[in-house]
């Protein structure tokens, strides 16, 4: 073998040195991402939800006179009129098992306007503080006053018949009243008083909670601070959310009537904050479950981390 | 008796072979350059795959990157436009823009999954193939729990949508794990060197 043998084969290991460490990089550069099979699907934003259609304020209604007493001692009258297709459509919506939903009652829409005419009379705005404060008390105070009867008795509703959507329970019948229901049937128990009241007190603009305890349901109202001159309890409140919800009762209105023969209750009305003389073991000491009336279901963690990409990576 | 061993006949005999330096020399090199070349170009040729193999890796994590960015967006859009006190029109609103959200999430998280895990990558670089792929399947479960939440809102079940939040939240713990773990091999694989402990 001469050394003319050995030059093509060096000359070819040189062009393939060549072509592997000046041509590849100077043509393929960055190597070419192969698309992935199937086409990734766009975003698909949802459809708009059908807007609410409003009940007509003509045509046949339920017309209730609550006659109720006032903080001042005061007897008070006053009328609520509720459309019947409202109080129908009601009557013919499935009630929710979860009872964390229930904040939904309080704020339908379709009772929004009786509920702000009802709680504007009870409680006129004129932008006194003392005023204010009588006003809401005095909403507490009608809402008290509605007659206490509970799901399963049939003296509840005004057909004098459970409802058909009335749910049989481990230990009875549960059927909780959209405000308009309960304002209609003029009855109803402590969850259809809460529900009412955290209507009436949201209509207002007051930001409240459902108290959901093992036996019963009260409401929350938010307060920085309640100190009442006139307390001979220590005002009960619940954190919820770094804020102060003050315990409502929204039922047990001490007492009865006057006389046998007058309309007029007497008794004790349950003032914010007083658990003390609760009839629920669990009010007086335990710790109930805080129901948000406003609130979106949020998971806590959502924040995408970005990954460093490896070197090459587009 | 004496024997007599016969003569080799001379068709037999080996050649003389007459060893002519120079020429075995220049034998000797061109099976030296031969293998020389063929090593040179298997190694480029390995290099330049693994090369090719990284970039398509890295090009396909850049991809799920951006797209997981623009589900980011949407996410960090429809929590921090929801209002302080929603009625329940606003809210039933805000849960099915979160539902959309979750069902684009899971749909991204599942493709990127299936095409960064068809891919092939070196030796090196499988930890870090490995981490991403985990972060995602991660990933995916939580936008999974996310839509069974919204479903759950949606048929009154706060207490299961719950639930299914606080499920999210695991899940969305364990991707931000698998990242850091990702983070931590493609580290190794760049700089090489031993992994550290976590």
């Amino acid at each position: 073998m001469e050394w003319k043998d050995i030059i093509p084969v060096l000359a070819g290991g040189l062009v393939i040195l060549v072509v592997a460490l000046v041509v590849k990089p100077a043509l393929v550069g960055e190597p070419a991402v192969a698309t992935p099979g199937p086409v990734l699907p766009a975003y698909v934003p949802p459809a708009p939800l059908p807007a609410a259609t409003p009940f007509p304020e003509v045509g046949a209604a339920h017309t209730r006179t609550f006659r109720w007493t006032a903080i001042d001692g005061g007897v008070h009258t006053t009328e609520v009129r509720v459309p019947e297709a409202l109080f129908l459509a009601h009557r013919e919506t499935p009630r929710f098992a979860d009872r964390l939903a229930w904040g939904r009652y309080a704020l339908a829409e379709e009772d929004r306007p009786i509920l702000a005419d009802l709680a504007r009379r009870i409680a006129p705005a004129d932008g006194n503080p003392e005023e204010e404060y009588f006003g809401l008390m005095n909403l507490i105070f009608f809402v008290q006053q509605i007659p206490y009867e509970p799901d399963n008795s049939t003296d509840s509703y005004i057909e004098g018949a459970l409802p058909r959507h009335a749910r049989p329970v481990k230990d009875g019948i549960e059927y909780p009243k959209y405000p308009a229901e309960t304002l209609v049937d003029g009855k109803g128990d402590c969850e259809d008083s809460a529900i009412l009241l955290a209507g009436l007190l949201d209509a207002l603009g007051y930001d409240t909670v459902l108290l959901l305890y093992p036996d019963h349901m009260a409401l929350g109202i938010r307060m920085d601070g309640f100190h009442p001159y006139y307390a001979k309890y220590t005002p009960k409140y619940f954190d919820y959310g770094g804020k102060h919800y003050y315990y409502v009762e929204g039922t047990t209105y001490y007492g009865g009537k006057v006389s046998a023969d007058s309309p007029v209750l007497r008794g004790k009305p349950f003032p914010i904050g007083d658990t003390e003389d609760a009839s629920f073991g669990s009010v007086k000491s335990g710790t109930p479950e805080i129901v948000p009336l406003h609130s979106i279901p949020a998971p806590a963690e959502y924040r995408i981390r970005p990954a460093r990409l490896p070197a090459g990576g587009a | 008796m004496a024997l007599a061993i016969p003569k080799i006949p001379d068709v037999l005999r080996l050649p003389k072979i007459a060893v002519d330096r120079r020429r075995a020399l220049t034998a000797a090199g061109a099976v030296a350059a031969v293998i020389a070349v063929a090593f040179i170009g298997w190694t480029l040729h390995v290099g330049w795959t693994e090369d090719r193999q990284v970039a398509a890796f890295g090009g396909h994590v850049a991809a799920s990157e951006a797209d997981l960015a623009r589900v980011s967006a949407k996410i960090s859009s429809c929590i921090s436009s929801r209002p302080e006190y929603p009625s329940v029109a606003e809210s039933d609103t805000a849960m099915r823009e979160f539902a959309a959200i979750a069902e684009y999430g899971r749909v991204v998280t599942a493709y990127h999954r299936q095409v960064i895990g068809a891919d092939e990558v070196p030796e090196a670089y499988t930890g870090v193939q490995s981490a991403y792929i985990r972060a995602l399947d991660h990933l995916n479960r939580a936008f999974s729990l996310w839509s069974s939440a919204a479903a759950a809102y949606d048929a009154k079940a706060y207490a299961a949508a719950k639930d299914h939040l606080a499920g999210a939240d695991r899940a969305w713990k364990d991707y931000v794990a698998a990242i850091g773990d990702y983070d931590r091999e493609l580290r190794i694989a760049e700089e090489g060197g031993e992994i550290p402990p976590a």
